[in-house]
C-alpha cells in the first residue's frame, strides 16, 4: 500500500500539461464554493449582528390594540409588557421600548418621506456606538426633546446643518394630520446598514406626534444575556402575558416575523369582531432571519448549481485522461501485473493518482479562497452604499470561512474524482498482462 | 378697551338710568363675544356658525338630483411638468353614494372610486381588486380628495364657531371655524371662508391638529345645477407645505339626467375598465 500511494505520488504530475489543465478545475470549483460559503456564513453573522443591535431584539414584541372596532398597530400598557417580562425572563433581562413612525418633512421648498426610530434615551445608548458624528454630538440630541439625528446623506440632500429646525408633517393613526418641528441635533453617518437611513428621535415626541397615548409603543426588544434556547424562553413568556389580559401568539411565518419589526405607526384598519382587546405577537431573532436564512439558502444553490455543472466537465476530463493515461502505460500496467500485482491493484493505483491531483488542487484552490477572502476582508474597502452594505462590516465584505465547510467541499471533491476515475481505471486493472505488454489500445 | 372708550367719549357723568344702559350694554357685547368662544370650549356649536353652514350644505347637496359631470385636474409641481387627469363622476345624492371613473391619462385609465356612505372603495383594474379606502384619499396622489365629489357632512364630523368677517379678494366673507369631533379626518382644523352675498365657500384653510396650515382650497367659480342648488365650477388646491405644488380642477359637462342604478355599483367600475 505504501509503495502504491508512492508510485501514485510520482506518477500525478507524469503528464505536467495534461494534470495542470484538470487540476486548474479542480481548484476554481473549490475556490468558488469556499467563497461561496463564506459568503453566506459571513451575511449572517453580519445581518444578525447588525440587526440585533439596530432593530430587533433576542425577542421582538410587536403587536395591534383594537378599540371600538378600530385595529391600530403598536403596543399600549408597554411599562406592565416590560415588568412582566423582566420578572419572568430574569432582572438582567433588557427591554427597550421603540417608537417607529413614517412621516414627510419639509425645508425650504424641499420635502422627503423619512424613517423615524423613536428611542428612550434614559434607557437606550446603543445607537450612540454605532454611528459617527459629522455634527453634534449624543448629549445635544438627549437634552432636547424635539431633537434629532440625521443620515448624512439626507442633511446633504435638503442641504441642512446642524441646530437648524424642520417641519415635520405626519398622518397619525386616526387619520388627522399632526405637525411638528424638529432640531437638528446631529449629523451621522454608520456602517450598520439597517440605521443608515433613519433619523434617529425621541420616542416621546413620535409618541405625542401620532398622538398615542403615554404608554404606548410601536415595539418592545428583548435582550437576554444568553441567546440559548430562545423559543423555549418566549415559550416561557407567553402565558406570563395572557396572564395580565393580552392575547399572545407567534408568527406564523418568516414574513410574519420580518413584518413584526418593520411595523411602522399606521392608520388604523376596521375590526369587525365588536371587542375591545390587545394583541401580541412574539418573534425570535431567528426566525427574524428565517427569511435571510432562505435568501442565503438559495444563493447557494445557485452556487453549488454552478459548481456541479464544472464537475460534470471535470467528469469528461477525468474520464478522457484517464483513458490516455492507461493508453500511453499499457507496458508499465503489463510489467506491473507480471510482477504480481493484481488487477484491482492497478485500478487503486490510477484512482489514487485521480484522488492526490483532486486533494493538491482542492487544496490550492482552499488556500487561493481564504487570501481572497481575507483580502476583502480586511484589505480591500468598498462603498457604504444600497444594498450592497447589508453585506459589508466597516466596508469590508464580510467573508467567514468555516473548517467544517472546506472539509465538506475538499471531501465532496476528491470524492467525485474517485468515483469518476472508478470506471476508467478499472478498466485498465482488467487487461491481461500479455495484452497490455503486446497490444496499444 | 371697549369700556374705556365709551367713558371717555361720554361728555357728561352718567345717571343711573344711563348707567343701566350702559352696563347693559356691555353685558350684551361680552355675551356676545365670550359665547362663541364657551361653546366652543365646552364642545358645542355656536348657532350663527350652525346656520351658515347648513345654509351652504342645503345649497350645495344635490339631493333629488342625479349629476354627472367631468373633471379635469391639473397638478403643478415645481421643476416637473404639468400632470392632467381626468375622472367621469355619477352623483346621487339621495343615496349617499357617488362612482368616479378615471378617462385620462391612458396609465390611469379604467381606475376608479365607489363610494357607498362612508365605505370607499378603489377599483384597480390591473390587478382586478377593490381596494377598501376611506374618506381621506387623494385623488390620484394630487391635492384633492375623494370627498370633495360628494356630499359633506360637515356638522357630523365638526363642531363649529364663528370667528367673524374677512374679505377674500374682493367678497365679504364670514369666517367659520371647525374643529373635528373624531380625529379621523385628514384636516382636523379648517377655517371656511364663507361669501356674504350668496353664503357659498370661497376659501378653505386646512390645518393640522398642531395648527399648521396644510393646504388651501379656493373655490373660484360656481355653476347652478338647479334653482339655488350649486356645484363649483373651478377649484385650487394649494399645498402649503410643497413650495409650488397646487391642483387646478374644472368642471365641464354638468348634466342631470337620470343615471341607471348599475353606475352605482362595483360592477359597473369592473365592466368599465373592459
Amino acid at each position: 500500500m505504501n509503495m502504491l500511494f508512492r508510485v501514485a505520488i510520482k506518477n500525478v504530475f507524469r503528464q505536467k500539461k495534461r494534470s495542470f489543465t484538470l487540476g486548474v478545475n479542480y481548484a476554481i470549483v473549490t475556490f468558488i464554493l469556499v467563497l461561496l460559503f463564506s459568503f453566506s456564513q459571513g451575511a449572517r453573522v453580519n445581518i444578525t449582528s447588525n440587526l440585533v443591535r439596530s432593530s430587533a431584539g433576542h425577542i421582538t414584541i410587536s403587536g395591534q390594540y383594537i378599540v371600538s372596532g378600530r385595529v391600530y398597530n403598536g403596543l399600549l400598557r408597554t411599562p406592565e409588557i416590560i415588568a412582566t417580562t423582566r420578572r419572568t425572563l430574569g432582572a438582567d433581562t433588557q427591554v427597550l421600548p421603540r417608537y417607529l413612525l413614517s412621516s414627510a418633512v419639509y425645508y425650504k421648498g424641499l420635502s422627503k418621506r423619512l424613517s423615524f426610530v423613536g428611542i428612550d434615551t434614559g434607557m437606550e445608548q446603543g445607537f450612540r456606538d454605532q454611528i459617527t458624528f459629522a455634527a453634534g454630538d449624543w448629549q445635544g440630541f438627549v437634552d432636547g426633546p424635539n431633537a434629532v439625528i440625521i443620515p448624512q446623506t439626507t442633511a446633504e440632500y435638503f442641504g441642512l446643518g446642524y441646530d437648524e429646525e424642520v417641519l415635520i408633517s405626519t398622518r397619525t393613526r386616526f387619520g388627522a394630520f399632526n405637525t411638528g418641528t424638529l432640531k437638528i441635533k446631529g449629523i451621522y453617518t454608520t456602517n450598520n446598514f439597517f440605521i443608515q437611513n433613519q433619523v434617529l428621535a425621541h420616542l416621546e415626541f413620535l409618541r405625542a406626534l401620532d398622538l398615542a397615548p403615554e404608554d404606548a409603543a410601536s415595539t418592545l426588544y428583548v435582550y437576554l444575556p444568553s441567546t440559548s434556547g430562545l423559543a423555549d424562553k418566549r415559550d416561557r413568556l407567553i402565558p406570563a402575558l395572557e396572564s395580565i389580559g393580552f392575547e399572545v401568539s407567534k408568527p406564523k411565518n418568516d414574513t410574519e416575523a420580518v413584518a413584526a419589526i418593520t411595523a411602522a405607526s399606521p392608520r388604523y384598519e376596521l375590526d369587525k369582531e365588536g371587542r375591545d382587546r390587545e394583541r401580541l405577537t412574539l418573534a425570535t431573532i431567528d426566525e427574524v432571519l428565517g427569511l435571510v436564512r432562505n435568501i442565503l439558502n438559495a444563493v447557494n444553490g445557485v452556487g453549488t448549481l454552478i459548481a456541479a455543472i464544472m464537475l460534470f466537465i471535470i467528469a469528461v476530463s477525468i474520464f478522457i485522461n484517464l483513458r490516455m493515461s492507461i493508453n500511453e502505460r499499457l507496458r508499465e500496467i503489463g510489467t506491473l501485473r507480471t510482477i504480481g500485482m493484481a488487477a484491482g491493484g492497478v485500478t487503486g493505483l490510477f484512482m489514487l493518482e485521480s484522488i492526490l491531483l483532486a486533494l493538491i488542487f482542492s487544496l490550492i484552490g482552499t488556500g487561493a479562497a481564504l487570501a481572497a477572502a481575507a483580502l476583502l476582508r480586511f484589505v480591500i474597502v468598498l462603498p457604504l452604499s444600497g444594498n450592497a452594505a447589508l453585506f459589508l462590516n466597516q466596508g469590508h465584505l464580510m467573508l467567514v470561512p468555516r473548517v467544517t465547510d472546506i472539509l465538506m467541499i475538499i471531501a465532496i471533491i476528491t470524492g467525485f474524482s474517485a468515483l469518476f476515475s472508478f470506471f476508467p481505471a478499472r478498466r485498465g486493472g482488467k487487461i491481461r498482462p500479455v495484452e497490455a505488454l503486446n497490444r496499444v489500445f | 378697551m371697549k369700556l374705556y372708550n365709551l367713558k371717555r367719549h361720554c361728555s357728561r357723568p352718567l345717571g343711573p338710568t344711563t348707567l343701566r344702559a350702559a352696563l347693559m350694554l356691555a353685558a350684551c357685547f361680552l355675551a356676545a363675544t365670550a359665547a362663541p368662544l364657551a361653546a366652543q370650549q365646552a364642545g358645542q356649536n355656536d348657532p350663527r356658525a350652525v346656520k351658515i353652514v347648513e345654509g351652504y350644505e342645503s345649497k350645495t347637496s344635490l339631493k333629488g338630483l342625479e349629476v354627472t359631470t367631468t373633471f379635469t385636474l391639473v397638478q403643478k409641481k415645481k421643476g416637473e411638468a404639468d400632470r392632467v387627469l381626468q375622472v367621469k363622476v355619477y352623483r346621487r345624492d339621495s343615496a349617499d353614494t357617488f362612482t368616479l371613473i378615471f378617462q385620462y391619462p391612458d396609465s390611469e385609465k379604467g381606475k376608479g372610486y365607489y363610494r357607498s356612505g362612508d365605505d370607499l372603495y378603489l377599483y384597480l383594474p390591473s390587478t382586478r381588486e377593490f381596494v377598501y379606502r376611506n374618506r381621506k384619499d387623494d385623488v390620484g396622489s394630487t391635492e384633492v380628495r375623494t370627498d370633495l365629489f360628494g356630499q359633506t357632512k360637515t356638522l357630523e364630523q365638526y363642531r363649529v364657531s364663528y370667528l367673524g368677517t374677512a374679505t377674500v379678494s374682493k367678497w365679504d366673507c364670514d369666517l367659520v371655524r371647525l374643529d373635528a369631533k373624531q380625529l379621523d379626518v385628514s384636516f382636523p382644523v379648517q377655517k371656511w371662508y364663507f361669501r356674504k352675498a350668496d353664503g357659498l365657500p370661497v376659501k378653505v384653510e386646512n390645518l393640522s391638529v398642531s395648527e399648521t396650515l396644510l393646504r388651501t382650497f379656493y373655490y373660484i367659480d360656481y355653476a347652478t345645477v338647479a334653482p339655488n342648488k350649486f356645484i363649483f365650477s373651478k377649484f385650487l388646491a394649494v399645498d402649503n407645505l410643497e413650495q409650488g405644488q397646487q391642483t387646478f380642477l374644472t368642471n365641464e359637462n354638468i348634466s342631470t339626467a337620470a343615471i341607471p342604478d348599475y353606475v352605482f355599483s362595483k360592477a359597473f367600475l369592473e365592466e368599465q375598465s373592459r
